[in-house]
């Protein structure tokens, strides 16, 4: 026996988990990066997963906004609508009793009627396409129109003024500024045009309410909604539940319960909601899926690597901690290239008949989920490392 | 920061077991791969565990390497006991004790020799720095100076395992064990990589014990010990 140093003897400090993290995070990370294939195979799963779910979302965000951009825009503190009503949609008509009720009631600083119909436009072809005109009473103009490319709400104090849509100028026989129709019979003068205003119900257009009425044929003394407004610093919640108790035979909300209203109508009371969240969820699924097949593939390919880091003395958590990061960086790396790119397909597809939202919550939302996604999609890896034998490396 | 060593009573024999079995499977499946062995190995020395496939040469270095427990039987290392123990403590004695070298070199391909070398360094408690710093002068030590940033891919067979040779030696852990270290190599790449696995054990005060079948190399052990199925047995007169 030769030994002419001196004898190596057990080492007696084990690395902090700070420490652990660093090294398997490393190691993690370069394990990903020298497997290109397959790190473009799994952040093919993450993008997958973040574009569709987030353009399925951004989709169901923009038919909500269909429903709900007049409640949303129109400047109003509370809605007392037809009893029943859980969209935006006319009902049994109100009337000036209940107008003049809302009035008197303690908190309210006004109180306005709003007229809303379908009427049909007569197209220099003979034809005739419907529009949703909507009668605003002047000088204030409440639930007016909004999203002006050209004139402004007084415009419509001109004889027999009316604002269109934008996007329906074709549709509507090549209109201009000046053109003259005939609405319901009626000879109205286009004087100015919104944009996006297009609800699922025909294209919002809009006149003064006198005109309105005359068109629509509806009585001074009925109205569609009745818009309100409280006076500063009154709660609107306070005034909403004086007005129900005034209103009995209608349905009060303010801005806020209104927008739920018909968001809740939308997700359970119609197939919108089942179908863009099946989809939404398929889109989860799929990248759950891959990213789980991707990293356990990449385990099995591994294998003998990662019971050598076993044999070597590294714990099932220090393994653990590897595919963590792995599955941290793949939801990061796809989440990003995911938003990117629906963010881009959404600035191109941009329209106003139907451009999908995306809120900015939405993408640290996304993120988030897909790093809950990956890290899911990473136990299937992880129960296999542990059930990895540290003694096949001698075999 | 590196991990600091305790100091072992010279004495203590790095390995003793005693009637040490092991029995794959249960029933008319049961088969015993060790049968009662016996055996010390002393501090510093250079063993070579050899013997014909199937003999149980693997199965003993796998509970010698705490990567497989016994059936009966006693084993300790520095006179620290391993039967009886929770799998959950191997990895600890593993990492206290324990370099490896297996047949193939079984390094992490998508790291450079020197981070191969590094992680062990740092899972016992060695700064990223002071890891690195070490793993280059272990590469220097085993002639791969030029090789520090080289992925597996990127070095030959014997350089390979040369890589494994400094991993398995990176932080002076008191005991080796090779497996077959030889065994992916040609003649001389063989003997370079055991020559160098001797002197450098013998510099540094490893205790070493080589399971192979290779005889062009038995001539560099201090001691050679032949196992036949699944006992040890005195060596053959030819």
């Amino acid at each position: 026996m030769t030994v002419t140093g001196s004898l190596a003897a057990p080492i007696r400090t084990r690395a902090s988990l700070f420490a652990r993290v660093r090294t398997m995070a490393g190691i993690g990370v370069q394990m990903m990066f020298h497997d290109s294939l397959k790190l473009a195979g799994t952040l093919f799963g993450v993008v997958f997963a973040v574009l569709l779910g987030n353009f399925q979302m951004g989709t169901f965000l923009a038919l909500l906004g269909k429903n709900r951009m007049f409640v949303e825009n129109a400047q109003v503190d509370i809605w007392v609508t037809p009893p029943g009503t859980r969209q935006f949609q006319g009902g049994k008509p109100l009337n000036d009793a209940q107008l003049n009720r809302a009035r008197a009631t303690p908190g309210v600083a006004w109180a306005e009627p709003l007229v809303l119909q379908t009427a049909n436009l007569v197209l220099p072809n003979g034809g005739s396409e419907p529009v949703s005109l909507v009668g605003a009473r002047a000088p204030r103009f409440a639930g007016g129109p909004w999203n002006l490319l050209k004139g402004d709400a007084t415009s419509l104090l001109a004889p027999n003024a009316i604002i269109v849509e934008d996007a329906e100028r074709e549709k509507f026989g090549g209109l201009n500024l000046g053109s003259v129709r005939e609405l319901a019979g009626h000879k109205v003068q286009v004087v100015g045009f919104t944009w996006g205003l297009l609800p699922f119900a025909p294209a919002y257009a809009f006149a003064e309410q006198t005109l309105a009425r005359e068109i629509l044929k509806v009585p001074a003394d009925k109205h569609t909604f009745i818009m309100v407004g409280v006076e500063p610093g009154v709660d609107p919640t306070v005034v909403r539940a004086r007005l129900q108790e005034a209103l009995t035979d209608t349905r009060v909300m303010t801005r806020g319960e209104y927008m739920k209203e018909i968001l809740t109508y939308i997700v359970t009371g119609t197939q919108i909601g089942l179908s863009f969240g099946t989809s939404t969820f398929m889109g989860l699924l799929v990248g759950l899926i891959t990213v789980a097949l991707s990293m356990f593939s990449s385990v099995i390919d591994n294998m003998r690597q990662f019971g050598t880091l076993k044999a070597i003395g590294s714990t099932t958590l220090d393994l653990a901690l590897l595919l963590f990061t792995q599955a941290i960086v793949y939801a990061l790396v796809g989440s990003l290239i995911g938003l990117g790119a629906v963010s881009g397909m959404v600035q191109g597809m941009r329209n106003p008949q139907l451009t999908p939202v995306l809120y900015p919550e939405m993408f640290g939302l996304t993120v988030a989920l897909m790093v809950v996604v990956c890290l899911l999609a990473s136990l299937l890896a992880l129960f296999r490392l542990y059930r990895l034998e540290p003694a096949m490396v001698f075999r | 920061m590196s991990a600091p060593a305790l100091t072992v009573d010279t004495k203590t024999p790095a390995i003793d077991i005693r009637g040490l079995t092991k029995t794959y499977g249960t029933g008319a499946l049961a088969f015993q791969a060790l049968k009662g062995v016996d055996m010390r190995v002393e501090q510093g020395e250079f063993m070579m565990l050899v013997g014909p496939s199937g003999s149980g040469k693997t199965t003993l270095l796998s509970i010698l390497g705490c990567v497989l427990a016994p059936t009966e039987g006693e084993a300790r290392l520095f006179g620290e006991a391993l039967h009886g123990r929770k799998e959950s403590e191997l990895p600890r004695l593993r990492l206290e004790y324990i370099g490896f070298i297996f047949q193939g070199h079984n390094l992490m391909a998508a790291l450079t020799a020197e981070q191969n070398i590094a992680v062990p360094l740092e899972l016992r408690g060695y700064g990223h720095s002071a890891a690195i710093k070490e793993a280059r002068e272990i590469l220097t030590a085993v002639g791969l100076k030029d090789k520090f940033a080289k992925r597996p891919d990127e070095l030959s067979g014997g350089q390979r395992q040369r890589v494994a040779v400094a991993r398995a030696i990176a932080g002076r852990p008191p005991l080796i064990l090779a497996d077959e270290p030889t065994a992916s190599l040609d003649a001389e790449s063989g003997m370079q990589v055991t020559k160098l696995l001797k002197d450098l054990c013998s510099q540094r005060g490893h205790t070493v014990v080589c399971v192979t079948h290779d005889n062009r190399i038995f001539h560099l052990a201090d001691r050679t010990v032949h196992i036949e199925d699944g006992r040890i047995v005195p060596a053959p007169s030819h």
